[in-house]
């Protein structure tokens, strides 16, 4: 069984992605790069990111995450933010630890390329 | 392996290969993202809906309702017909049939034209190949036989102006549509909020009378704001339809009385309250988890509301906005 499956596949995600949104919303380190007036297709894009973090089928390469996020001069800090509410969502949901360090290896595999190192 | 029609031309499908696949290689311009059923970018129509339900993961009831698809998900098993949805509007020609003012700025139009819609969507109005405007429906099919519009005038509105002096009863005017995905899908016990500023009552007509229709019997707060109490309009007929139906809560919230306008002394504003509409809606509705959400009127409004419902707990799929946009040339749907 894939950590996707795991976690729950699609419903997981949809139960998962409203509460991981109003945590980068209303994170003052982060809330800027999530201000949007379509705030459905930025949540689109909340949802595409946590399939990619839960191992579910996506096509984002190294490339793309490098490509949306290289004017955006992030730093550690911000990658941290985005991952802290991630976890804090997991948490939320009650989902297990050793699941939650699965994601944890996932999103943090992926941060030279939103850091654009 | 089997087909698809796509603006009148024939793409045969390889085997495994995806309806947005096939358009790609046959060289039609579609526009695309992730690929994975995830950004919903190639959203695509068609009738056939047994082909498409497959390809129907995640979208809302109303792109449902509407036969939207993801087309990098359908991987059809007998020949269909697919269209883009921004194109997959109907174009025919409306009589004027009414024309009321319902205020000093706003007009109410009644039109009849054969049109199959949901009420709240929205129609895109041409007085000529170079003018066109987008109003959204207050009427509803099943009840009325014409389309309702509700058109405020703009000092300097090209448009806005000729329907004001220039268009009569009887005249005939091009109409395309209908568009849009703001329209009644919810729990029928659901709490209903039903938000709208200005003009954005018109869709929110459209909505209200879609919900009792369906036999909606959860509670509906409808709440309408105004910059200044003279400009509500519809409020007697309002107020009637709260008295005949008593899970509606009505409300109507303005800024401020407008000196301008200089009410005079015997204008009766006790109808309303003076309040910043975001301010109520925090206050009335500390916790929207649950809610079953529409918001209808100018972009900044629907916005900021979205993000304040979203965040005292909607649903993000709960939520549904008509957003006025302010019309640009380059905004300009194509020409019938």
């Amino acid at each position: 069984m894939s950590l996707y499956e795991k976690l729950g596949g699609d419903a997981a995600i949809n139960a998962a992605v409203d509460i991981f949104y109003r945590k980068v919303l209303t994170d003052d380190r982060i809330s800027e790069f999530f201000e949007s007036t379509d705030m459905e297709a930025q949540h689109a894009k909340q949802k595409a990111f946590m399939t990619m973090a839960f191992g579910g089928p996506n096509s984002y390469t190294g490339k793309d995450m490098r490509e949306a996020h290289k004017h955006m001069n992030l730093n550690d800090e911000h990658f941290n933010a985005v991952a802290e509410d991630l976890v804090a969502t997991l948490n939320e949901l009650g989902v297990a630890q050793e699941l939650i360090d699965e994601v944890v290896t996932i999103v943090s595999g992926a941060k030279d390329d939103v850091l654009n190192k | 392996m089997t087909s698809i029609v796509f603006e009148n031309r024939n793409v045969t499908l390889k085997e495994n290969e995806s309806v947005l696949d096939g358009l790609l290689r046959a060289g039609h311009d579609i526009p695309n993202g992730c690929r994975a059923g995830v950004c919903q970018s190639c959203i695509m129509r068609s009738d056939s809906t047994e082909e498409i339900t497959h390809a129907q993961v995640g979208l809302t009831e109303a792109q449902k309702t509407l036969k939207h698809f993801l087309s990098c998900q359908c991987h059809p098993k007998s020949p269909i017909s697919v269209q883009s949805t921004s194109l997959s509007s109907q174009q025919t020609e409306g009589v004027v049939i009414e024309k009321t003012l319902l205020s000093s700025s706003i007009t109410r139009l009644r039109l009849t034209a054969d049109i199959d819609y949901r009420p709240g969507q929205y129609l895109t109005l041409w007085k000529d190949k170079n003018l066109a405007r987008c109003y959204s429906l207050a009427s509803h099919p099943k009840k009325q036989n014409y389309l309702e519009l509700h058109i405020k005038h703009l000092t300097d509105g090209a448009f806005s102006s000729w329907v004001k002096s220039g268009l009569n009863i009887g005249d005939k005017i091009k109409i395309q549509g209908p568009l849009g995905k703001c329209f009644y899908t919810a729990d029928k016990a659901q709490p209903l909020l039903l938000a709208a500023i200005g003009t954005g009552l018109a869709p929110i007509l459209g909505i209200l009378q879609d919900a009792l229709e369906k036999g909606h019997h959860g509670a509906i707060h409808l709440i309408l704001g105004a910059s200044s109490p003279d400009n509500f309009y519809l409020v007697d007929e309002l107020k009637k339809l709260a008295a005949q139906n008593r899970q509606i809560s009505l409300t109507f919230v303005y800024q401020n009385i407008s000196a301008q306008n200089n009410p005079t002394p015997e204008s009766d504003f006790s109808f309303a309250v003076q309040k910043d509409i975001y301010q109520h809606c925090k206050e009335t509705y500390p916790d929207m988890k649950g809610y079953r959400v529409f918001l209808c009127g100018a972009e900044s409004f629907t916005t900021k509301m979205r993000k304040q419902c979203f965040l005292a707990g909607a649903g993000m799929g709960d939520i549904s906005a008509d957003a006025f946009i302010p019309f640009h040339t380059s905004t300009l749907p194509p020409s019938p």
